[in-house]
């Protein structure tokens, strides 16, 4: 029926994309603007067109946000991606073929449940929580466990450690959701697969890399990109959980945070555009890049 | 078939191979599955690990989190501090606004979400790629730079510190990962069971809250759970638009949570703000633990064809 | 059979591709919305006025509402609702007074002086406040002087001004106009526990090599002498070190700093007294203390694990909740550093602090500026003090006030120190440098910095402002 099509699309985007662009994208285009004048946050505007960059570009701590959201960027998709896809393969084929039926190991129910936990957390409680996990003291919940004479690890208050514990944060709170996912596309690989690899005596980690994961590689590469999304945000924990919000000394500074403090406490709204402008830039080139060199063919079943 | 229930399959083939196999399988069964349970186990501690001491801490003196043993039982475990949140801290009032607003506001995500990602999804029209690429951009962009113009725009309706703003906000921030993702769902559904409908003489309307919303329920669930989650968190929003004389009733849960750490931040109530925690964490909690079924299925089902 | 998030049609690559084009040609757009984001308005919008009086010496209009926004935090919000506000409204009763707190001014306000509709009367202060010289310049806040010049509230025969403690009106100053009120007079020194020295017969240090001395008996009874919290309070120790600086060298080293003068980072005395911290926090601390917030370092002070602790007059009252019975708060000046230290040793870093002021562009700007001198009246300052434990701007309005320990101490330390303090604004000024003051610091006492290279650090920032 083509007569009566674009009334219908007409009165089925209406409502959203009129909501998207008035509260979503008038704002977000206000940045792109801010981001060519001098603006405090208060005061007049006035435009100095692409000073804010160049100052940037020679900003040290802009590099070195830059290189942390990087080192995120790389790290966290990584990991948490690892840890999931083993976890959800344990808990659904782990468990090896018994009568036939393939099912995760004992108790798999259980740690389904447990494990989405971190998920419905506000991040700014992880903060919170974490931040007595690292405590540089014997109150700290890891220092708490160490035989004494280990000396109290300084964790967030040490240069070297200080993002490793953002990073941890960071993958204790997603791998829940991911467990989830993968379940699901675990969950579409059918039996006669599994049965047929049984047949030909793989073992379970043949399993795993020959078959599970190509099955589920576009799953696999959404969770990429969105990890790394995730990655170039992290501004709750850092603003929360580390020392001198972004240290210390600049240790765990990342790109978000810097648009937050010059925002907000430096007035130099239009310098914090500026650098919200590169941050839009860099995710989409990242996510960009993420499919265009993890692209395969779809494995067909 | 989803090999995660327990429906019956065919005796496995037998073959020399597979029998000579047994032994090596089942000594290879046994050490990945100690590794596996030690793996699993530990993992399930160190997520519910923090959660416990949380629960712990609410009941302690100040003294007691920082100085003592993370995981030492409190020295008195009386409720005060619970019922501090929920009166001083208003913790009550603000948890029911928290689900009025999560509920309404996540009700129309979905279903403005779903109409439109269903429309860019299926039909080809001028527009059509400009619209969604405009949806999507979106995602790069971190919330709290919009904080500002946001204001503004919502002033101009006249919209600051109402429910409605706050709920048309939230849509409308949802939107984008909602379309990225439903798009991409919808364009997997067959066409074939669309062609009888229109065949038969149903509307376009009628096709999709008929026919192709029941058949796309998984992928409904799962992003409609993610939206609950993500908006029952969002502080930053509310923090910007529910403001002015009379404001803090309006307020939802994570703003007053927000106040008691800052008070706890200088007045020191850290196990009143861990009883506000707690209270905030515990309905995710339970409502999960409840529906985890569902959820499962839900997510598993739409994998059937 | 496909997974629930199969591919769409076309691929993703392209798909973000495109999305970031869309971005940049919508720019063009821009122009259209340049009229949404505004610095504020300019047209005066029509303001509160009414007939000036002897019991109305500012013009306020009787009738006219007033709303006040306080910032809840260490200080709670009492003496506005129970103190200052009825205040205002037995002289004016028929004007209605909408109150209203936050824990984040900076967002809350900010976005109402944009849009042009501020509230009357503003509490600047938090760690969301807002950079209150960028609101000066903007033209927001309200020119002061009448308020100072008119009679007190209840001090009959002087004006404002002349009830405040000497010096506290100069720090409200921008370009030589009020246009702030900073209302709690703080003062530093180290903090104790005057139980716990006076059970172990220790005597108080006057000179830097007694309290060196002193450290070392501490250390022996196991405990940590010295300690400040490097993970969100880091501020506290600088304000000591160049406490001792100032000591050292008089006040124009502070002066210097304010001016932002050349070289004014690397001056003699703020190294010697950074070289004689370096070597407390060396000696008599512990590196853990870096990544501790002022919280846990002030709870391991009232467990008497921690001898001395630098911090201003608001401690006790933080710490109200969770000192154990029998912690006597009690504090000293720091000790002179060198023999020939320019400023005798019981000068004291005093500061008024806590922004309070009118908005300009607000609809009762005179009912704000009728606000502030209410709360600059004898007895409401006296309440003050006896909600909060704090002292306040009006000379000797807590004079006889005998609420704790800790305040008494405090007192004595202004009596003592006469008209030896001083204070310092650069913070407020050049916020970047702040940051860069608390991570120098930390580098000073926690990772065995040197006096060089803590001056150079900080002269460079400087210079960069």
């Amino acid at each position: 029926m083509r007569h009566g099509k674009y009334p219908f699309i007409i009165g089925f985007l209406a409502v959203p994309v009129a909501l998207y662009v008035t509260f979503v994208v008038a704002a977000y285009l206000q940045t792109f603007q801010l981001a060519l004048t001098d603006w405090s946050g208060l005061g007049p505007i006035t435009y100095v067109g692409f000073d804010n960059f160049v100052t940037m570009w020679n900003d040290e701590l802009f590099w070195r946000s830059v290189q942390h959201n990087l080192f995120l960027l790389f790290a966290l998709p990584l990991l948490t991606i690892v840890i999931a896809l083993v976890f959800a393969f344990l808990l659904n084929v782990g468990g090896g073929t018994r009568g036939g039926i393939t099912r995760g190991v004992r108790g798999s129910k259980l740690y389904r449940v447990i494990f989405f936990f971190p998920q419905l957390l506000a991040l700014a409680i992880v903060a919170v929580i974490f931040g007595r996990v690292f405590s540089p003291d014997q109150s700290g919940m890891i220092n708490g466990l160490l035989p004494a004479g280990w000396g109290p690890i300084l964790f967030l208050a040490d240069k070297d450690l200080a993002l490793l514990c953002i990073l941890v944060v960071l993958v204790w709170q997603a791998v829940g959701f991911y467990v989830v996912l993968f379940s699901a596309g675990m969950g579409s690989v059918p039996q006669e697969i599994y049965e047929a690899a049984a047949l030909d005596g793989a073992s379970r980690v043949t399993l795993f890399f020959r078959v599970t994961v190509p099955l589920l590689w576009s799953t696999i590469q959404v969770a990429w990109v969105y990890l790394g999304i995730a990655a170039f945000d992290a501004f709750a924990l850092v603003n929360i959980m580390t020392v001198e919000r972004g240290g210390p000394d600049g240790a765990t500074s990342v790109l978000a945070m810097m648009i937050y403090r010059n925002a907000f406490e430096f007035s130099q709204a239009g310098y914090a555009s500026a650098l919200g402008v590169s941050l839009f830039i860099l995710t989409l080139a990242f996510a960009a890049l993420t499919l265009r060199v993890t692209r395969r063919d779809a494995v067909e079943l | 078939m989803s090999n995660l229930t327990e429906a019956p399959v065919g005796p496995p083939a037998a073959g020399a191979k597979s029998v000579g196999r047994r032994p090596d399988v089942k000594r290879e069964v046994n050490a990945y599955t100690g590794l596996a349970h030690i793996a699993l186990f530990l993992w399930a501690i160190a997520t519910a690990g923090p959660l416990i001491w949380v629960l712990l801490s609410s009941f302690k003196t100040n003294t007691e989190i920082f100085l003592g043993q993370p995981f030492a039982l409190p020295d008195s475990f009386s409720f005060e501090t619970y019922v501090n949140a929920w009166n001083t801290a208003h913790v009550g009032r603000y948890f029911l606004n928290s689900v009025f607003v999560v509920a309404v506001s996540t009700a129309g995500t979905m279903l403005f979400g779903a109409m439109a990602a269903y429309v860019l999804a299926r039909y080809r029209f001028w527009g059509n790629r400009f619209i969604y690429y405009l949806f999507v951009s979106g995602l790069a962009f971190p919330t709290f730079m919009a904080l500002v113009p946001l204001f503004f725009i919502l002033k101009g309706f006249g919209l600051i510190n109402t429910f409605t703003g706050l709920i048309l906000v939230y849509i409308a921030y949802s939107l984008p990962f909602t379309v990225f993702f439903l798009a991409a769902f919808f364009k997997t559904l067959p066409k074939e069971i669309e062609e009888a409908a229109t065949v038969d003489g149903a509307s376009h309307t009628r096709k999709f809250f008929q026919i192709m919303v029941p058949m796309a329920k998984s992928g409904l669930v799962s992003i409609t759970i993610f939206n609950i989650v993500g908006q029952w968190n969002q502080y930053l929003l509310p923090l910007a638009i529910m403001q002015g004389a009379g404001a803090d009733s309006k307020w939802v849960l994570t703003q007053g949570i927000a106040n008691i750490s800052t008070s706890a931040g200088y007045q020191a109530q850290w196990s009143t703000l861990f009883a506000a925690l707690t209270l905030s964490i515990l309905p995710m909690i339970v409502v999960y633990a409840i529906f985890q079924r569902q959820i499962q299925a839900g997510l598993t089902a739409g994998a059937v064809k | 059979m496909s997974d629930v998030f199969a591919q769409p049609e076309w691929d993703r690559r392209t798909l973000l591709r495109r999305a970031a084009a869309v971005g940049l040609l919508a720019t063009p757009a821009v122009s259209m919305l340049s009229a949404c984001v505004s610095g504020g308005s300019d047209e005066p919008q029509d303001q509160a006025e009414g007939e000036k009086s002897n019991t109305n010496p500012l013009g306020v209009d009787p009738k006219a509402p007033l709303e006040v926004i306080i910032f809840n935090g260490g200080l709670g919000t009492k003496y506005a609702t129970d103190v200052d506000i009825p205040s205002y409204n037995k002289l004016y009763p028929e004007a209605k007074v909408t109150f209203s707190q936050t824990t984040e001014v900076g967002k809350v306000v900010q976005p109402r002086i944009n849009a042009g509709d501020p509230p009357d009367m503003v509490n600047n202060a938090g760690a969301g406040l807002m950079d209150m010289a960028a609101i000066v310049k903007a033209g927001q806040a309200q020119d002061l002087t009448d308020l100072f010049n008119a009679p007190s509230l209840d001090i009959a025969g002087k004006t404002v001004k002349d009830t405040l403690v000497p010096g506290a009106y100069d720090q409200n100053l921008f370009d030589g106009k009020p246009y702030v009120l900073n209302y709690a007079f703080t003062v530093y020194g180290l903090w104790y526990n005057a139980a716990l020295f006076k059970k172990n017969n220790w005597t108080l240090p006057k000179t830097w090599a007694e309290f060196t001395a002193l450290c070392d008996k501490i250390k022996a009874a196991g405990i940590t002498p010295f300690a400040y919290a490097g993970a969100n309070a880091a501020y506290y120790q600088y304000l000591a070190i160049l406490t001792s600086a100032a000591k050292i060298g008089g006040t124009e080293v502070l002066k210097a700093l304010d001016e932002n003068a050349d070289g004014a980072w690397t001056a003699e005395p703020i190294k010697q007294a950074a070289a004689a911290w370096a070597e407390i926090g060396a000696k008599y601390s512990d590196r853990k203390f870096a990544g501790l917030r002022h919280t846990e370092v002030q709870l391991q002070q009232n467990q008497d694990r921690v001898a001395f602790y630098p911090c201003g007059s608001w401690l006790e009252n933080e710490q109200a909740k969770d000192t154990p019975a029998g912690f006597e708060y009690a504090v000293i000046p720091l000790p002179s550093v060198t023999g020939a230290d320019k400023l005798p040793q019981t000068a004291i870093y005093a500061a008024a602090g806590e922004m309070y002021y009118a908005s300009s562009k607000g609809k009762n700007p005179r009912g704000g500026m009728e606000y502030l001198r209410h709360m600059l009246g004898k007895a409401n300052a006296a309440e003050f003090t006896k909600l909060t434990k704090v002292l306040t701007v009006v000379q000797g309005a807590a004079d006889g006030l005998t609420v704790s320990p800790g305040l008494t101490s405090g007192n004595e330390l202004v009596k003592a120190a006469g008209s030896d303090y001083f204070g310092y604004r650069w913070p407020d000024l050049y916020k970047k440098l702040d940051t860069e003051c608390q991570a120098a610091t930390n580098q000073l006492m926690f990772q065995g910095g040197t006096a060089d290279a803590f001056c150079a650090r900080m002269q460079k920032a400087a210079d960069a402002v």
